[in-house]
């Protein structure tokens, strides 16, 4: 190796030092020691840097700017990775006539079906309004909705997390509930100028206020962290939950709209020596499959609660019904990281 | 003006490397999914002593976690230990053929694996143990192969260099 360090190189041989005696010019003559006594002291400093923004990061909002600005800044990475899924697409182009028209036909059926679906809903949706003109709620059933398109971009595994093609600019919020056509999907996280990042109801950190359909009672169902299901940890040991019950969005704690379903009860347990009975539940939306989502503006997006998470009130009574756990009681109500 | 050259195939490849690193993977194999990243910064960091790889180590690990939506400076963290141990480990590392290298190589992978575990387990994001691990072995089994892929790509492109004017 030394020798290489000191052959004469073509480019710069004796320029303005000859005082020295030596051949080398200055410019091309490379350090003795390569790797320098400095590395560690670099390496430490980089070191210390990374931690005070892991620290700082993670108790308080002040690099959000940063941060906004970095994602915008490598939107490029993000198409570039999304890219293989386009060139797929594009083979979809050529698709035979007769699929296409097969498919044309089954979308009619199915227009159909739900016009008639839809008739009866109008009407449904009018008595619904009178009964609730009665109660005196402002709450109504339709809402203003985005159609986004789900980036086939990995996130950590480790994270249930996807990349949305909507941001700032199209008016998402962060804290905005997204479905898909079987239910209710996650919320979002962290809005960019033109992509967010949204949180599946599947991802441990995530709780979310819901009623069983079919007797009302209220309850939280908290992400299992297996991408699957997700669990109801704080049923009453008699509590009437059956395997198949419907559990949908109770709109406690404003964050999610009521009444979109959200999972299937798939197993009661019951710990031994325990006084609550877990369920565990699979999502009703297509968590891994669809490419579309839908945006949902709740008809009052709750500023308050935005800057200051309340607890639900759910989570809170079953923080004081359940001492034993306070930890896991007040994950529900927090809101998920960032 | 070789390293003018091979500046521009680092930039280059650590681009290529954040962009499979995000990726979609069918999900049998996503936990599978190499240290891309590590792995490129790790052969700069061995084949190169003249480029501010930490400083650039740093920078795409700050890329890698707003890509991520990690807490910021996690990846960073990760990958500036990767290049400083890597960097330690030259002097023995070039004497070596590739596979004994490639064995040497596997604990500055799992430092990273782990750095990165321990990381997520601070910051409250609870992490499935035996599906960390496995980067490790894939990373491992690619080393050569990335090398050996790299290294022909610059020694291509400053040949090149090196004959026109």
């Amino acid at each position: 190796m030394l020798w290489r360090i000191w052959a004469p190189q073509a480019p710069g041989v004796s320029r303005g030092s000859d005082r020295f005696l030596n051949t080398i010019a200055e410019a091309s003559r490379k350090p003795l020691f390569p790797r320098g006594p400095a590395l560690g002291l670099k390496f430490l400093l980089f070191a210390a840097l990374s931690i005070a923004l892991m620290v700082a990061d993670t108790h308080g909002e002040r690099l959000q700017p940063l941060r906004q600005w970095a994602s915008w800044a490598l939107q490029p990475v993000l198409w570039a990775a999304d890219l293989p899924r386009e060139v797929a697409e594009l083979a979809q182009h050529f698709r035979s006539r007769e699929s296409l028209i097969a498919e044309n036909e089954k979308l009619k059926r199915q227009q159909l079906e739900l016009q008639g679906r839809l008739l009866r809903m109008e009407s449904l949706e009018a008595e619904n309004e009178r009964i609730r003109a009665l109660l005196a709620s402002a709450t109504t059933l339709d809402r203003r909705v985005l159609i986004a398109e789900i980036l086939a971009i990995d996130q950590d595994p480790y994270r249930h997390q996807i990349v949305l093609n909507k941001g700032s600019r199209d008016g998402v919020y962060k804290g905005q509930a997204l479905v898909d056509a079987g239910g209710i999907l996650g919320q979002v996280i962290q809005v960019n100028p033109s992509t967010s990042v949204a949180l599946l109801i599947t991802d441990p950190d995530h709780g979310i206020p819901v009623e069983v359909n079919r007797t009302g009672l209220q309850t939280v169902a908290l992400g299992r962290g297996d991408g699957q299901a997700l669990s109801l940890p704080y049923l009453p040991g008699n509590a009437d939950v059956k395997v198949g019950d419907l559990l949908v969005s109770s709109g406690l704690g404003g964050r999610f709209p009521a009444g979109y379903p959200v999972a299937t009860v798939h197993e009661l347990r019951h710990p031994a020596g325990e006084s609550f009975m877990e369920a565990i539940a699979y999502p009703t939306a297509r968590l891994d499959q669809g490419r579309q989502a839908l945006l949902v503006w709740n008809e009052r997006p709750p500023p308050a609660a935005e800057l200051a998470p309340q607890p639900p009130p759910v989570a809170q009574a079953k923080a004081k019904a359940k001492p034993r756990s306070p930890a896991r009681a007040k994950e529900t109500s927090r809101e998920p990281r960032r | 003006m070789s390293r003018g050259g091979s500046f521009f195939m680092l930039v280059v490849s650590l681009a290529a490397a954040l962009v499979l690193q995000l990726v979609e993977l069918p999900d049998a194999v996503a936990a599978l999914r190499p240290l891309w990243l590590a792995m490129t910064l790790g052969y700069w960091a061995l084949s190169s002593t003249s480029q501010p790889i930490l400083p650039l180590a740093w920078l795409t690990g700050l890329c890698c976690d707003v890509l991520y939506d990690a807490p910021l400076g996690q990846h960073a963290l990760g990958l500036v230990t990767v290049v400083y141990a890597v960097r330690k480990l030259r002097g023995t590392l070039i004497v070596f053929p590739l596979w004994q290298a490639t064995l040497l190589l596997a604990p500055v992978w799992a430092l990273y694996v782990f750095l990165m575990f321990w990381i997520d387990g601070l910051s409250d994001h609870p992490a499935d143990l035996a599906a960390r691990w496995l980067p490790l072995l894939t990373t491992t089994l690619l080393w050569p192969l990335a090398a050996t892929l790299l290294s022909g790509l610059s020694a291509r492109r400053s040949h090149r260099r090196a004959v026109l004017p």
